[in-house]
Order: C-alpha cells, then sequence, then structure tokens
C-alpha cells in the first residue's frame, strides 16, 4: 500500500496519459472527453422525451422526469464499472514492455486504469447536470454535492475487481473473452433499464445483494431526486468494496512476480 | 559488500505444448503433468564486487538476459537468493519501458517516475537527457517515429541520468551508428570511473574487451567460466566456432584434454569406449588401402573439451582420435596422421599473374596429379581449370610419403610412443592431440597404419576426417597458411638510444 502512495505521481501521470490518449488524434482532442458523454446523454434524452414520448409516469417516481435522463444517471457507475472490468484483464499484456523490460510497480497499473475510469465518469457527471439544466430547466439536487462519499467505496469496489481481473486476464487469456458476457449480463440484472419499484418479490435479491444496485441507486438518488442513499447499504457496500479491494490487492501483490514469466 | 550477490539462483519455466495444456494442469492440482520443466538457469553463484564492469556472455538462450532480470528483480528464481547493495538501474532490450505511443519527453518523464525520482528533479534535469540523447524535436514525437539507436540513446540517456549505483544494460548499445555507440561509451566510462557497478551483456566482443574488467560465460544456464575478460572471450570464441553441439555436452565438459601423444590402455574412468561405426566405414569405404591386418574403425575430432565438432577456433587444440582393431596378430606398429589443407570443388580460382596460390597449392597439385592420370576423376569445374593450366614447380616435393599440400604429419614412432606387439583382436583409441594456428578454411586429416619399418599399410585413409578452422579474431588475422609463434624483440642499436626513446 505504501507503494501506492510513493508512486502518486507516476500514478497521477500515467492516468493523465491514458486518458488524454484516447482522444489523442481527434482535432477537438480533449473537449471529446466533455463532448462524448454530452452527445450520449442528449441522445437519449432526445429519443425518450421526443421520439418516443415516455416520461417516466409511466413507470415510477418522479412523474416529469425524462426516462434518457434517468437511464444515463445509472450508466455512469456501470460504465465506470465495466471499464475497469475490461481494461483491468488486458493491463498486464497491454503494457507487458513495462512488466517484463523495467523494474516497475507493478501495483500502480490497475488502480491506474481504475481511476481514469472514474474521471471519465465525473465528466459523464457533468454532462447529465447541463442536460438536465438545459432541456428539462431543472438544477441538480445538493445532495449531489455528497457524491464523493459515494466515489470513495467505488473506487474501492471497482480497484479491487481489477486487481482481481488483472491476475485472472494474465494467468488464464481467456477470462477475457468470458468478461464480456459477464459485463453484458450484469447489465441486465442491475436495475439500469428497470426500476427497482417494478422487481417481483421473488427477484428482489437482484437489487438488495447486487452492489452494482446500490452504486446505480446512489447516483440516481443524489443526482436525481434528491434523497440519500440508505445508510444501511451504504455501510454494506463500503464494508464489501473494501474487503474486495483488500482481498484483490493481496492476491495482486502475491502473484505479481510471475507476470513477467507469463506473458 | 558486494554490490550484486547471486547465491545458488536457478530458474525454470515449464514448458506446455499449449495453452490449454497448462490449463488443464493447472485445473487438475498437480494430479496430472501435461508439461515439463526447462531449466533456464542452473545453480549460478555470483559475486559482483562494487566498481566492477562485468561482461555477459553467452550464445542466444544460454540464460544471460534471464540471468539479468532475475538480478534487476523482473524476474524471480525459482530457487536461491539475489541481494542487491544500491540504487539498481536496468535497461533490457531496445527501448524497453518506453511506450511507443507517448512522445519522447512523456516516455523520459514516465520512466524517471518509474524509477522513483520526483517529478519536480526530473523537471529539472530534463534538458540534460535530451541533449544527450540528441533527438532534435523529434523529442515531441510519439517513440513509435524513432529509429532504434534514436530509442537506445534516450533510454540510455534516462537511465545513466538517474545517478545508479549498479546499472545493467543489454544489448542497448548494439543498435545505434558509431558517433551514438561513442558516446554512450563515453558515458559508461565517466560511470565506471565514478564507481558505478556495470553488468552488460553484448555480443560486441569488442566492447566487453575494451571496456569491461571483468567476464562471466553462460552456456545452457550454467556460468561455465568467469575471470579476466581475455579469458573468458577465448573461452566463448571457442564454443561459439564448435557449431556441431555433441549431443551430451555436460558429460564430457567434466572431461579432460589429455596430453598429446597419450594412448589410452586399462580401466581408467577417463577411458573412451570402442566404437565401432558404421556410418563411417561407409563414408570412407571408396578412400581405403592397405593390407588389412589391422582396421581403422573410426576417426573422430574433437575439440579442447573432447567434443565432436566439425568447426575449431585458430589455435586451439584438436583431438583426433583414432579407433584401431588389430584383425590379426602384428609385430611392432605405427599409426601415422597427416594434415592437409582442402579445397571443395569449384572453389580453386585461377590465380591472376604473378600471384601466388596461397595455402591450397598443394591440393591443387595433388588434383592436378589426379587430374593427369585420368581427367574424369575431378568435378569439370576443376577439370576445366587444369585444361589451360601450368603446374608451377614445386623447387623440391619432400621426402618420400610426403604428398603435395601436406601440413605436417606425426606418428607414434615419431613421438615416442611405440605400439609394440598387438594379438589378434586387440582394440586401442588413440588421441593425437595438436594445436592448429592454421589459416582459415578447411583441412582433411589422413590417418594410416604400418607395421615395424615396412612402407606398405596395414589400413590407410585418405580424408578419415575433416575439419574447418574459424576465422581468427582481428588481432589475430595474417597471411599464409601457419602462423608460427613469434616473439618480437626491437632492439635499438648501440649508439641510437637517444633518438629512439627521445
Amino acid at each position: 500500500m505504501a507503494t501506492l502512495y510513493d508512486k502518486r505521481w507516476l500514478i497521477k501521470y500515467l492516468a493523465q496519459r491514458q486518458w488524454a490518449s484516447s482522444y489523442q488524434g481527434s482535432h477537438l482532442g480533449l473537449l471529446w472527453a466533455i463532448l462524448s458523454p454530452l452527445l450520449m446523454v442528449a441522445l437519449l434524452t432526445a429519443i425518450f422525451s421526443e421520439v418516443l414520448g415516455i416520461r417516466f409516469r409511466e413507470v415510477t417516481g418522479d412523474s416529469t422526469l425524462n426516462f434518457g435522463i434517468y437511464l444515463y444517471c445509472g450508466l455512469i457507475p456501470f460504465l465506470a464499472y465495466s471499464q475497469a472490468l475490461t481494461q483491468g484483464v488486458n493491463v498486464i499484456r497491454r503494457n507487458s514492455s513495462l512488466v517484463e523490460g523495467v523494474v516497475f510497480p507493478l501495483e500502480v497499473l490497475p488502480l491506474t486504469t481504475v481511476i481514469t475510469s472514474l474521471i471519465q465518469s465525473l465528466f459523464g457527471v457533468g454532462a447529465l447536470m447541463v442536460v438536465l439544466a438545459v432541456l428539462e430547466q431543472r438544477l441538480p439536487h445538493l445532495t449531489a454535492l455528497l457524491l464523493p462519499l459515494v466515489l470513495v467505496p467505488q473506487l474501492l469496489f471497482t480497484s479491487g475487481l481489477a486487481y482481481l481481473m488483472a491476475v485472472a486476464g494474465t494467468y488464464v487469456p481467456d477470462v477475457r473473452e468470458t468478461l464480456r458476457a459477464v459485463v453484458r449480463a450484469t447489465f441486465f440484472i442491475t436495475p439500469i433499464l428497470w426500476p427497482t419499484g417494478r422487481v417481483p418479490e421473488d427477484w428482489r435479491f437482484l437489487v438488495d445483494y447486487n452492489p452494482l444496485a446500490y452504486l446505480v441507486e446512489s447516483y440516481r438518488n443524489l443526482i436525481l431526486e434528491g434523497k440519500l442513499p440508505s445508510a444501511e447499504g451504504t455501510v454494506y457496500f463500503s464494508l464489501f468494496a473494501l474487503m474486495l479491494f483488500v482481498v484483490g490487492f493481496a492476491v495482486y501483490s502475491r502473484l505479481k512476480h510471475n507476470f513477467a514469466d507469463l506473458l | 559488500m558486494p554490490a550484486v550477490s547471486v547465491r545458488g539462483v536457478s530458474k525454470k519455466y515449464r514448458i506446455f505444448p499449449s495453452g490449454r495444456a497448462r490449463l488443464q494442469e493447472t485445473l487438475s492440482f498437480g494430479r496430472k503433468k501435461y508439461g515439463h520443466d526447462f531449466w533456464a538457469l542452473q545453480d549460478i553463484d555470483l559475486e559482483v564486487e562494487p566498481g566492477t564492469t562485468l561482461g555477459v556472455l553467452g550464445r542466444n538462450g544460454a540464460g544471460k538476459s534471464t540471468l539479468l532480470n532475475i538480478i534487476a528483480g523482473i524476474r524471480q528464481p525459482t530457487t536461491g537468493t539475489v541481494e542487491v547493495n544500491g540504487r539498481l538501474v536496468a535497461l533490457s532490450g531496445l527501448g524497453a519501458g518506453f511506450n511507443s505511443e507517448f512522445t519522447g519527453r512523456e516516455n523520459v518523464m514516465l520512466n524517471g517516475l518509474i524509477l522513483g525520482i520526483e517529478r519536480q528533479e526530473m523537471l529539472e534535469r530534463f534538458d540534460d537527457i535530451a541533449a544527450f540523447a540528441d533527438i532534435g524535436e523529434f523529442i515531441d514525437q510519439p517513440i513509435k517515429t524513432y529509429s532504434s539507436g534514436m530509442r537506445s540513446r534516450l533510454g540510455f540517456a534516462v537511465a545513466a541520468s538517474v545517478g545508479p549505483d549498479i546499472l545493467i544494460l543489454d544489448e542497448t548499445l548494439a543498435a545505434g551508428d558509431a558517433v551514438s555507440r561513442e558516446s554512450a561509451l563515453q558515458k559508461m566510462y565517466e560511470l565506471r570511473d565514478s564507481g558505478t557497478t556495470i553488468l552488460l551483456v553484448s555480443h560486441g566482443m569488442g566492447t566487453i574487451k575494451d571496456f569491461c574488467t571483468e567476464a562471466v560465460l553462460l552456456h545452457e544456464g550454467r556460468l561455465i567460466a568467469s575471470g579476466g575478460t581475455d579469458e573468458v572471450i577465448d573461452h566463448y570464441q571457442t564454443l561459439v566456432s564448435n557449431i556441431r553441439q555433441s549431443k551430451n555436452p555436460r558429460q564430457k565438459e567434466e572431461e579432460q584434454p589429455p596430453d598429446g601423444g597419450a594412448i589410452f590402455e586399462g580401466k581408467a574412468s577417463k577411458d573412451p569406449t570402442f566404437k565401432e561405426d558404421l556410418d563411417f566405414e561407409r563414408r570412407v569405404a571408396d578412400h581405403r588401402s592397405g593390407t588389412g591386418e589391422a582396421r581403422i574403425r573410426s576417426v573422430e575430432l574433437l575439440d579442447e573439451r573432447l567434443r565432436q565438432v566439425e568447426a575449431v577456433a585458430f589455435g586451439s587444440t584438436v583431438t583426433v582420435r583414432v579407433y584401431l582393431e588389430y584383425l590379426e596378430a602384428v609385430g611392432d606398429s605405427e599409426l601415422l596422421i597427416s594434415l592437409h589443407s582442402q579445397v571443395e570443388p569449384g572453389q580453386i580460382t585461377k590465380p591472376q599473374e604473378g600471384q601466388f596460390y596461397g595455402p591450397n597449392l598443394g591440393y591443387v597439385l595433388e588434383l592436378y596429379e589426379r587430374y593427369r592420370e585420368n581427367p574424369v576423376s575431378v568435378d569439370e569445374q576443376t577439370r576445366e581449370f587444369f585444361e589451360d593450366w601450368n603446374p608451377p614447380q614445386p623447387e623440391t616435393n619432400g621426402h618420400a610419403p610426403g604428398v603435395a599440400g601436406e601440413l605436417f604429419s606425426a606418428s607414434t614412432a615419431l613421438e615416442g610412443v611405440p605400439l609394440k606387439e598387438m594379438e589378434k583382436g586387440k582394440r586401442m583409441v588413440v588421441d593425437f592431440a595438436f594445436k592448429v594456428p592454421l589459416q582459415k578454411g578447411r583441412y582433411k586429416v589422413s590417418v594410416g597404419i604400418c607395421a615395424g619399418d615396412e612402407d606398405s599399410y596395414l589400413d590407410r585413409i585418405d580424408g578419415a576426417t575433416t575439419f574447418r578452422v574459424a576465422r581468427p579474431n582481428n588481432r589475430k588475422r595474417f597471411r599464409g597458411i601457419v602462423h608460427l609463434p613469434t616473439q618480437i624483440k626491437v632492439h635499438v642499436p648501440e649508439g641510437e638510444r637517444q633518438g629512439w626513446s627521445a
């Protein structure tokens, strides 16, 4: 853990580079960091208000809320999760020149991808607020300022997963293929497309025991509804995230010496 | 306290025929085996004192990079320990640790941060690094646009700028032109003189010879020689020239080269076993003559470590091993070998006027004799060559059995190791060991055995074995056939001393 702190400059630099490199080559460069989520949320909003005309009253809760915005808000933490997983599983192979060529603090690699994906989701939140204000004439709730409280356990949760995936993907390359299906499946069992209120009693566990469901709900509560996430859920999720991080990091640290040999 | 100390380090890789086999073995939790072990390094012990510049030699795949990677901490040894005292910087391979999408500037920063230097410090050093790497405006272009020389200069510049106590360089200097190599060497001398311990892998013998104070030689994962650079380089060159490796070198390594002309007799543990070699018999059938009371069963050419080879290093000791069987009882007998230079068919070229024929004249003459007896006995190209060729007249043609092109001969009687009376069925193995300070080229060895003082052979094989002498290294290039050991002394004539020493 101390190495992570010692190498904070390196993590910052790598994250910056990785983040910037995704937009490299385009003429607008970093503007795309805000433009592409903006386009996405604007598109979703337009589809669900003008084209399909589905307002949220037909589903549940706030009757005036555009379903596209509701959907996008849930997508933000999910995209961070899916990116951390799919990139984490490849992270060792992608950086083979660092792994095999120099003495490199390997701990920083998965964390860097997670941080990059979280920064991207912050831009997503920004885009969401812009659309909310401009298209729907709503100001975001003040509770959105509490979002960092969710971000910290989210960081632990996704990094824990990323560390585990990095190990798995390096040892068994097939995991990388499997993972895509897994990520797609979690999309459907998480209340992103469907509201929690509509879940039959028998399937409640999909919401109750799904850490992603907690994240999705918290983002919506804080940004769209001005409610605090349930205290119980927050405690459970935080503990689970911490545990996942500790386990993932420990496994990764134990096995990282073998990575150079496995490439 | 040594800068680097390696104790009993071995590295095992498990080799699987396929990825699936690896998975199957993992999932069976040790109950089934699908792969096999490969030892990339075995029992390496190495101590490097601070300030040493150590050259690491070995053929490709000998384990050099694995060893350096283990010392650097990039890979873990399977057994054994490595202790490193001081800040270690490793540059393994060309542009390792560089991300080819990033610009040179970004990579310099990144590498500095990887090596644990504060960002601020790195920014301060940046100009020096860029100046040394000397890549001009390319510093802000992605690394993927760089030439290999630029990559290696940049990598080296970063590594050198960190001020390492121990620097590991793996083939990094190989790229780059003379100028950049020169400036890198300059920097290395500076580092060396400031007390940096340097471990260097290079196939450039010159670099290692000039730069290193010590060297080690790795072969098939084992450290087989260490010590002064000259000594280890000689060892390496012998190894390299032995292109054809014997099947089981490890066993033979333990044997010592015998003294010249000794006969193996009795049951000492070092004795070779007798060999009947049907391939050999078939191959030499046409070149064989003699009355047949004794028979040469096989002839082998061995290098200094008694491995069967085809090529040997200039000046090294070769052993011609003759397997001999007496088919009848024979009184005193004498075993002879002779060495000829050999030209492969089609290799004779027509000399220009006034040019001398070089080491192969003898053989050309021999061929010419054969051509005159029977023109069809030589190949077409040679025949054409001889059609309008006037052989130069040799002044004398040596004595009795001497054949044109013969470089030298030796016999048991001549060397004072007589072969006494032999009963029927007696088998012998006779070794002739001699040095070959010969011009590069191909040589053939003929072997014969004759009884007592008689001139007729019991068995004789013309060209029983052949070997090649590899090109001597730069310092030992010479003209002519043989390089006789020469001592040079420069005398200053009486009365002219002043002029010389001024």
